[in-house]
């Protein structure tokens, strides 16, 4: 209270002034599990625009996880699987860095192999969602009409359905492959990513370098692959990294309705492993080591994500319906 | 108003439909739809049979009825020989009379496994929400009260990291500290009386109403801090009326529009954390049936389940809208 004052403003709010009309917009748009995880993270923006070392701190995990995931067959780690490794459920020591399992596993080296799965469902559904819903949010936004009323419905009916039910659904009739679990979570990334997209095509529809364009004489594809995709895919570039955080989580969560991989384990499942009352009483260590790199990974996305959205300033795309 | 809501009653109607589509579309184009209504004996051969290649060995202990006669029975009361649209047609005007099949397991109507375990997933959802309100309002009036100071950057900090963890590691760390390690709870859903059964929804509760809690929060504290801004609440100050009060009585309530908002698009997120929460805590509530449904191949419960959780997320988002639209015309306007 002992700062200088304007008159007219209440001390607490004046440094507020510019901040709560972007962090209600950018809440006001929230539709479906995606958004209203990012929920008014809105930072103070004042002091100008820069990543700034936490978003770096952030890639720099991210960087971490994914290198020790593609190495780590050549790692020097122990064998995930060989049982025996330690005693049964040793706790954190020098050798086994995060303790061992109740079959005696090194708890770090199947954390770190678990990345590997998690992080392939992560990414082969964002991909897929951004290839799908982005041509579908993107024909819809150029060409409106009946493709745009089409694809609207179709988005607005996957936004319909609870995620995780969808996915239920679809991997209780296909078997919980790598394939089928990656592929179910890209078809749940398909609506959000493609409103999105509709959003920015319709924001840069009418601009006038695609007017030029049209004028001298490019037809629909080369509008639509030249002049609007590198503007759309800017904005999608932070939903991209959000995206993969929920499907991580999301892979979690078909873990514990055992409706993970079935080959392998990612880390959903390493932390439903360790989240038997016994294991947990006995070896807490083998639950929540997994936990904290899922924390740990989910954070980073999360805030990378967050941040570049809004360095990238896309709030009034992420708003304009 | 009137004509917004049928209105908006039309395409919840249209949106439904879509939804039972995929629902049906997905376990019948995925899955085998005689095995759907028959389950396991959908994979007796019956041309063989007929044929009198293999003997139909299933009807001679019991009641005679062998299984082709089952399956051939099944095939015209499903309608199995006529086209998926058709099909669908018949399945829908079945469940809208209530009737969603027989279970495989105990054969009981999948109407009344339903009806048995749809409450303790309600009751849930409301103590989680309860929670989150109410974790929510004191934490962000808190947080606004002394905007920028230390206490409101550490709950942004506090309320980023919360989002963070996902709802089963939140669930299985809150199972650790309450139920193994310090045994305040205990890790049976105790079905006795109604306080039992509130107090084995603390943890569940908790693991789905922190997260939105925190999302409310930050939500809420943006709400305060532009109506704090308002000059009415100058006007309070300049009568000398306390903080407390001015606050709690003035600032609040027209502070609450966003939340009310995102409230009905975190009971719709609940919906999918529930299904978890429910098999740490082991509630047997919707989830775990339709969890135990899917490992056991128990098809109509799976499709009945998911019709069910659908339907109230869909009806949920329905009320929101309609809410919404009372809270402020404008929407009604621009629609």
């Amino acid at each position: 209270m002992t700062e200088q004052l304007p008159p007219d403003r209440h001390p607490r709010q004046q440094r507020d002034a510019h901040l709560h009309v972007q962090d209600i917009e950018s809440q006001t748009s929230v539709q479906g599990g995606y958004e209203a995880m990012l929920g008014g993270l809105s930072f103070d923006d004042s002091r100008g625009r820069r990543l700034g070392v936490t978003f770096w701190c952030a890639i720099g995990w991210m960087g971490l996880v994914l290198v020790a995931a593609v190495a780590a067959p050549w790692l020097p780690l122990a064998d995930p699987d060989q049982t025996g490794f330690g005693g049964r459920l040793d706790p954190p020591s020098g050798d086994a860095w995060f303790g061992t399992d109740g079959n005696g596993r090194d708890v770090f080296s199947r954390t770190v192999w678990g990345a590997r799965i998690s992080l392939v469902v992560g990414f082969v559904a964002i991909v897929m969602g951004m290839a799908f819903g982005g041509t579908l949010g993107i024909l819809a936004g150029y060409f409106r009409g009946t493709v745009d009323r089409l694809a609207s419905f179709l988005m607005f009916a996957l936004l319909a359905f609870p995620g995780l039910v969808l996915a239920l659904l679809f991997i209780a009739s296909l078997g919980p492959s790598l394939t089928v679990v990656s592929l179910t979570l890209g078809i749940l990334a398909i609506a959000p990513v493609g409103r999105l997209a509709r959003a920015a095509t319709l924001l840069y529809a009418e601009r006038e370098f695609v007017q030029a364009a049209r004028v001298l004489g490019a037809g629909h594809g080369r509008i639509i692959v030249r002049e609007l995709l590198p503007n759309v895919l800017v904005p999608m570039s932070g939903l991209a990294l959000l995206g993969m955080a929920i499907t991580v989580v999301a892979e979690g969560g078909l873990a514990f309705l055992g409706l993970s991989v079935a080959d392998g384990f990612s880390w959903g499942k390493l932390i439903v492993m360790g989240a038997a009352p016994r294991t947990l009483r006995d070896g807490p260590w083998v639950a929540m080591f997994p936990i904290g790199a899922m924390f740990l990974t989910v954070l980073a996305l999360n805030y990378a994500g967050d941040r570049l959205r809004w360095y990238l300033d896309v709030r009034e795309l992420a708003f304009e319906r | 108003m009137l004509r917004f809501v049928a209105r908006r009653f039309a395409s919840l109607l249209a949106v439904l439909l879509a939804v039972t589509a995929l629902a049906f579309g997905a376990m019948n184009v995925l899955g085998d739809p005689l095995f759907n209504v028959v389950g396991f004996i959908a994979s007796v051969d019956c041309d063989a049979v007929e044929a009198g290649l293999v003997e139909d060995v299933s009807g001679q202990t019991a009641g005679g009825r062998g299984d082709c006669e089952v399956i051939a029975e099944a095939r015209r009361e499903h309608h199995l020989d006529r086209a998926l649209p058709v099909r669908y047609g018949y399945w829908l005007s079945d469940i809208v009379r209530g009737d969603f099949g027989t279970s495989f397991k105990n054969e009981l109507p999948v109407s009344d496994v339903l009806r048995d375990k749809l409450p303790k997933s309600l009751l849930l959802m409301g103590v989680a929400q309860a929670i989150a309100v109410g974790v929510a309002v004191p934490w962000a009036v808190a947080a606004a009260y002394r905007a920028h100071r230390s206490f409101d950057r550490a709950s942004t900090v506090g309320s980023f990291g919360l989002l963070a963890v996902p709802n089963f590691a939140l669930g299985v760390i809150l199972f650790y500290l309450f139920v193994v390690r310090w045994q305040v709870f205990d890790s049976r859903y105790d079905d006795t009386d109604l306080a039992s059964r509130l107090r084995s929804m603390v943890l569940p509760g908790l693991t789905l109403g922190l997260p939105a809690a925190a999302v409310y929060q930050r939500l809420l504290r943006t709400d305060l801090l532009t109506t704090m801004q308002e000059d009415f609440v100058h006007m309070a100050r300049a009568k000398g009326m306390s903080d407390r009060w001015i606050m709690f009585r003035h600032v609040l309530r027209p502070s609450l529009f966003s939340m009310v908002t995102v409230f009905g698009l975190s009971t719709a997120g609940m919906i999918g954390g529930s299904l978890v929460a429910e098999q740490i805590f082991t509630i047997p509530g919707i989830g775990r049936a339709l969890v135990e449904a899917v490992i056991r191949d128990d098809f109509p419960i799976v499709l009945g389940g998911v019709v069910v959780v659908a339907t109230g997320f869909v009806v949920v988002n329905f009320v929101v809208d309609l809410l919404y639209s009372l809270i402020d015309p404008r929407v009604r306007a621009d629609d």
